[in-house]
């Protein structure tokens, strides 16, 4: 009898701390997501209900006129396609540059690699508006001002410490036993990064590309200093021309064109999402 | 050896990371220093390139068509426009102007550009101003771009002014005046008005429908420009030639008014000391505020487009203190002295800022022409949309003492917006705010005037 209390309430306990947590998720989620909802409600509404004071989350009046208008001004498919480009390219070079020093951090031991991983924390505390006037002489002297490349490199050059320092962290939980097992196995050390340890390292490889996918894709600053054809405008500087004087906005056409901007990342997500599976690693080395 | 000296750096690893750190800030900013003392000679081909703020789709559609024109007319100098954006068009110029990679053309503020010609980013205008351009823009708009030695840094073609925008309905359900030119109210009589428009209307305690609003989140603009009228300057030359900050009298009577209305009389909403003026206006709207005060003229394109068909507004004549003086703040196009086709620059410039094109930019972002021939347009004559009261207004138009004053944007933005958010939301008083703005004040005009700059 007292057997079946104690187990009742630790059932009771356990089904309140389930309930709690899952009330704290819900909780975080709907924290996270409202601001989204709202933007995409406020897309579907005649600018009149906008402006009428009355907050509500279902439009009274669906209408795409705001669709229409920022599909109508050209430049925001122009600057999707841009970013699309900048985000993309920035992504595949900071990965392939990222994962086999990732790897050579990790794995061989040397004198500096302290010192190395201290430069790329240190690389971390600079803030954009520091380096920008030398970064822009230096890519201007390199004739790469104005041009979607240069803009790449900037990226790369600024998200590889971040992605460096954390793919060096799950290359350290690989065993280096595998290493070994595929070594005598005759596979040398080319194959063993990309065919043994890549595989392994696709949860991380995910979060980084979606690192410096996200990174590029918003990024404000650097593309608004550095390029300066309209043609080559990205999507955040081309949201941003939707803001006026003294915090006016044309806010239907920016809630359309804000939700438009996060389709792509929402897909890339969607597509990376069985990348992030955990387990990946069970059973592969036994005894 | 190799040995020796890898454990001795990680020995003093601590050491050796500091030291890198302090060479790279010294390396940064000695290349900044030398980018911002490099004369950078550009040799400046192909298309002029003009960045322009204009943003409403209508304003923006009038600047791409005069460019437009421009450009047909003159296929040997074509114009590039670009868009450039409110929020961060200082980020853009100050790196341009830093890196010598900066628009031919560019569209800002008087108020701004000031700083600009402080640190001697801007070209003299004053050698190209046709006769006509001259006699035809206000001279208080030029006074606003005009340095004592004569230099004329951009060239005014919008005044953005404040007004008051009421709800007639609620003036005439209440039976209230609504007040003229020959007979303008006085800041007594907008409280008393003020305070038979505040109602409870549905009996439950809590006020339905204020009297007034005022977006005070970042007020120094507005109280700076409203203090004129009472004869309040904040800024005083002193017996050493220098210029400090007072808080007297004259200075406090706008406050007084404000924080009567909102703590003594409450028929101002508490909800306005975090807001901006763009953001009482879902509240005009809707009748939840019977008046809008200090206001920009834009503001009424917005009412316009989304007010409900049954609410009927206007615009009231500047409110009057001593005078109905209002201080103004005007939206400009410069050259940068870089700029080595400075004349074409400034033919453009006169194309597109002709009697006829400021008419239609000025009217496509609602704001009141600097030329007197626009403002004589039939377009800003009409009574529609308070057009009429918007152009009369303009005989009020006033330069601030502030105007050329080194270091007033950063006055602004550090001393004067977060002092008055803190009286208004009750955390300072009256006194303990004005000893506040006039001690940090004067910290900051301080450091601009040991550094010489001189308007």
């Amino acid at each position: 009898m007292q057997i079946s209390n104690i187990l009742s309430s630790r059932s009771l306990k356990r089904r309140i701390t389930r309930f709690l947590m899952h009330g704290l998720i819900l909780t975080f989620l709907v924290y996270l997501l409202f601001p989204l909802i709202w933007m995409i409600s406020t897309s579907f509404k005649p600018t009149a209900e906008i402006y009428s004071g009355i907050p509500s989350l279902i439009p009274k009046v669906f209408t795409g006129e705001h669709y229409l208008t920022v599909f109508q001004e050209k430049r925001l498919l122009m600057s999707i396609a841009n970013s699309l480009y900048v985000g993309v390219i920035t992504s595949i070079i900071v990965v392939l540059i990222s994962l086999p020093a990732a790897y050579a951090l990790s794995r061989y031991k040397t004198a500096v690699n302290k010192l190395v991983m201290g430069w790329i924390l240190t690389s971390q505390i600079f803030p954009a508006i520091l380096i920008m006037i030398p970064l822009f002489l230096v890519l201007r002297s390199l004739h790469l001002t104005d041009t979607l490349s240069g803009l790449v490199l900037v990226y790369v050059v600024w998200d590889i410490p971040f992605v460096l320092w954390m793919l060096q962290g799950y290359v350290k939980e690989i065993p280096i036993e595998l290493e070994e097992a595929a070594a005598i196995d005759g596979a040398n050390q080319t194959q063993i990064i990309y065919k043994i340890i890549m595989p392994l390292l696709l949860p991380a490889i995910g979060a980084a590309v979606l690192f410096a996918f996200i990174s590029a894709w918003n990024e404000f600053f650097f593309a608004l200093v550095l390029l300066k054809s309209p043609d080559l405008t990205t999507l955040p500087v081309e949201l941003a021309r939707y803001t006026g004087i003294e915090g006016q906005a044309r806010t239907g056409p920016l809630a359309a064109a804000s939700f438009i901007a996060t389709i792509p990342s929402i897909i890339l997500f969607a597509i990376l999402r069985k990348w992030f599976s955990s387990g990946a690693l069970q059973g592969a080395v036994k005894g | 050896m190799m040995r020796r000296l890898i454990s001795w750096m990680l020995y003093y690893k601590g050491f050796i990371i500091a030291a890198l750190l302090a060479i790279i800030i010294i390396s940064l900013y000695v290349s900044s220093e030398l980018a911002m003392r490099r004369e950078t000679v550009v040799v400046q081909t192909g298309p002029l390139r003009f960045l322009s703020l204009a943003w409403q789709e209508e304003a923006v559609e009038a600047v791409r068509e005069i460019t437009g024109q421009w450009n047909a007319q003159h296929p040997e100098q074509q114009v590039e426009y670009i868009q450039g954006t409110w929020n961060s068009i200082h980020d853009y110029l100050i790196t341009g102007f830093e890196t010598g990679d900066i628009p031919d053309i560019f569209h800002y503020e008087s108020a701004i550009i000031v700083d600009f010609a402080l640190r001697g980013y801007l070209a003299d205008l004053s050698p190209y101003i046709t006769d006509e351009m001259q006699a035809d823009v206000l001279e208080v708009d030029w006074s606003s771009v005009t340095r004592p030695s004569g230099e004329v840094i951009g060239i005014p073609f919008i005044n953005e002014s404040f007004i008051v925008l009421y709800n007639q309905d609620l003036f005439e359900k209440e039976g209230i005046a609504v007040p003229s030119f020959e007979e303008p109210w006085t800041w007594a009589d907008l409280q008393e008005a003020a305070q038979k428009l505040t109602k409870d209307l549905d009996n439950d305690g809590t006020v339905d429908q204020w009297g007034v609003a005022m977006g005070l989140r970042n007020s120094a603009n507005i109280i700076m420009n409203h203090s004129i009228a009472f004869g309040g300057s904040f800024f005083y030359q002193n017996e050493q030639g220098m210029i400090e900050t007072r808080v007297g009298a004259p200075e406090k009577e706008l406050l007084s008014v404000i924080l009567d209305m909102l703590y003594q009389e409450k028929t101002m909403s508490p909800s306005c000391i975090g807001k901006s003026s763009t953001e009482m206006l879902p509240g005009f709207l809707s009748g939840k505020y019977a008046m809008v005060v200090a206001i920009g003229t834009w503001a009424r394109q917005q009412v316009q487009e989304n007010a409900p068909a049954d609410l009927r507004w206007s615009v009231m004549p500047p409110m009057k203190a001593k005078t109905q003086a209002m201080g103004l703040n005007t939206q400009t196009l410069s050259i940068p002295k870089s700029c080595t086709r400075q004349a074409v620059a400034m033919e453009f410039i006169s194309y597109l800022l002709s009697s006829e094109n400021m008419t239609r930019l000025a009217g496509s972002d609602w704001m009141m022409p600097t030329r007197k021939s626009s403002l004589n347009d039939p377009r800003f004559q009409t009574e529609a949309n308070g057009w009429q009261v918007v152009t009369k207004s303009a005989q009020y138009l006033s330069t601030g003492p502030w105007v050329g004053l080194p270091g007033y944007i950063e006055w602004k933005s550090r001393v004067a917006n977060p002092i008055f958010q803190e009286l208004f939301a009750g955390r300072l008083n009256l006194e303990e705010a004005a000893i506040r703005i006039e001690k940090e004040s004067n910290s900051v005009l301080a450091r601009y005037q040991v550094r010489g700059l001189k308007w």
